[in-house]
């Protein structure tokens, strides 16, 4: 049992990168647009589902497949910003919300479609690798190696680059970003993308691991938008603190009770946080 | 340099600037003051964009401006200082200052820029990694004032930089809009505090209820008995 909850807590962390990735790109959303993207999830889903068409349909090599499904995402990103986000930037939050919520119905919809209801997959055999009584899974720890690489290069990206900076300035003040000469269109574009990338980013992580189905982003929209809310909406530090407590937190569930209370756990950890501490756990009141 | 005409502008149904008429010359301090709540923040945010103008126009350096969006006048050598140093809060020093660079004509000269900045504020030197959300209230508003300088603007803005600061922090605030007035910056500055903006004043606008009442240089205006009494209580 031991070893069982420790290689738990280890999934559990390796886990929380990808989380802390996803949950990133909804954050940053939020934080800079002030919308909640809600179809993000099925996002991940629809870069899964790209990645393997490119791969086991077109037989492009499994490298340059994710980096096209990367690619793809990035700029489905830029045409929800042109097509739904930005006709809808003055609307009233509820317009806003259910578009983007009509746009989960739209995107599992169309998967099913091209894709249709069997789960699709790329069966690649990586190692297990054995650590004492502990074993890890190669698939993991290369996602878990990948999302903090990733956050790193987005991290530097915000704080060190002239558009980083915008992107941040704009999250604070969008009034006084456009008085430093920023067009917070081109802000809201570039974050847009950034955020697409990123769903085709975790979907490339999430190949080795899992398989698709229409309804596979669902649970991950969910998870995306519980760590956003436990750290505190807008607040990147939070999410990343958070996705790890998630992570951790569902992954020993798993193994102790099962994986359908570890889903639950993640929701009541939702409804608690919004009874006892709404602004989360590193937010700051409005 | 900038010529603001005939200008309305309106929060809804109220007008709040009513055919306001303005000069700014190059190498000029232009002061408009008045109390709170008669439109002298209005009038800033018309001239940078942030606000439309329903009627009148804005000409910097002949080129109309009251068309173009906040960023596009901002690219055009417009800062502004806004109210109650209002900084990025969760940007460091270094970031907001560096943001304030962020136009194409300002981004080769950041370094130098960060040189000046930093002999011209020493305080701010010590904090650049600080939060400015940290800063006190003084500190903050010279933290705006710098960061307007970053961008090499040709007209700097400022909106009320006295408001809520102590009176030797005051006495500060209007040592720097001196110095910069001798480097020969050109400065559209509101104030309600009327005794310390007159100071520095080349020329004068008393803007009451979103119209302006009286016009005039320094003399003119300390020679006016209604202003004598109302606003600079002598």
């Amino acid at each position: 049992m031991v070893e069982q909850i420790t290689m738990a807590f280890i999934n559990g962390i390796l886990l929380g990168g990808v989380l802390a990735l996803l949950a990133f790109g909804l954050n940053l959303i939020f934080g800079v647009v002030k919308i909640i993207h809600m179809a993000y999830g099925q996002f991940v889903m629809l870069g899964f589902y790209l990645i393997y068409s490119f791969h086991a349909t077109m037989g492009v090599p499994l490298p340059a497949a994710m980096a096209l499904g990367v690619l793809s995402m990035a700029i489905l990103g830029i045409f929800t910003q042109l097509l739904l986000i930005r006709p809808l930037l003055k609307a009233p939050r509820l317009n806003q919300l259910l578009a983007l919520a009509s746009l989960i119905i739209v995107v599992e919809n169309v998967a099913m479609m091209i894709w249709g209801a069997d789960y699709r997959g790329i069966p690649l055999a990586l190692p297990i690798i054995q650590v004492g009584e502990v074993f890890i899974r190669s698939s993991y720890l290369m996602a878990f190696v990948g999302a903090i690489v990733v956050l790193g290069l987005l991290y530097v990206f915000l704080n060190r680059t002239y558009l980083g900076l915008a992107i941040r300035a704009v999250a604070q003040d969008l009034e006084m970003a456009q008085g430093m000469g920023i067009n917070p269109a081109t802000v809201y574009y570039v974050t847009l993308a950034a955020g697409g990338a990123l769903t085709g980013i975790v979907a490339a992580f999430f190949v080795p691991i899992y398989t698709v189905h229409p309804h596979f982003g669902s649970s991950f929209t969910i998870m995306a938008f519980v760590i956003v809310v436990l750290g505190g909406m807008g607040n990147l530090l939070g999410g990343f603190i958070s996705a790890f407590i998630i992570g951790v937190a569902t992954s020993i569930t798993a193994v102790v009770y099962s994986t359908e209370v570890a889903d639950i756990l993640a929701l009541v950890v939702f409804v608690l946080v919004m009874l006892i501490r709404p602004q989360g756990l590193l937010g700051v009141r409005a | 340099m900038l010529a603001v005409d005939s200008v309305d502008v309106f929060y809804g149904e109220f007008r709040a600037l009513e055919q306001v008429t303005i000069r700014v010359e190059r190498q000029q301090t232009v002061i408009v003051v008045g109390p709170n709540g008669a439109g002298k923040s209005t009038l800033l945010r018309g001239i940078c964009g942030l606000l439309k103008a329903r009627e009148g126009t804005v000409h910097f350096r002949d080129q109309r401006i009251d068309t173009l969006p906040a960023h596009t006048v901002a690219e055009l050598g417009i800062a502004l200082v806004p109210e109650g140093g209002r900084v990025f809060p969760y940007l460091s020093v270094e970031d907001n200052l560096k943001i304030g660079s962020y136009i194409k004509r300002a981004r080769k000269h950041a370094q130098e820029s960060f040189n000046t900045i930093y002999e011209l504020f020493p305080i701010l030197a010590q904090r650049r990694r600080q939060m400015a959300g940290s800063l006190s209230g003084g500190e903050r508003q010279m933290l705006a004032i710098a960061r307007s300088l970053m961008s090499k603007p040709d007209l700097i803005l400022l909106d009320e930089p006295s408001l809520g600061l102590a009176p030797l922090v005051v006495d500060l605030v209007f040592e720097f809009i001196k110095k910069m007035k001798e480097e020969g910056y050109a400065i559209l500055l509101v104030e309600q505090n009327a005794n310390k903006a007159l100071q520095v004043a080349d020329y004068a606008y008393l803007l009451e209820s979103g119209k302006l009442v009286f016009e005039g240089n320094r003399e003119q205006f300390d020679r006016n008995p209604y202003i004598k009494t109302a606003y600079l209580g002598l």
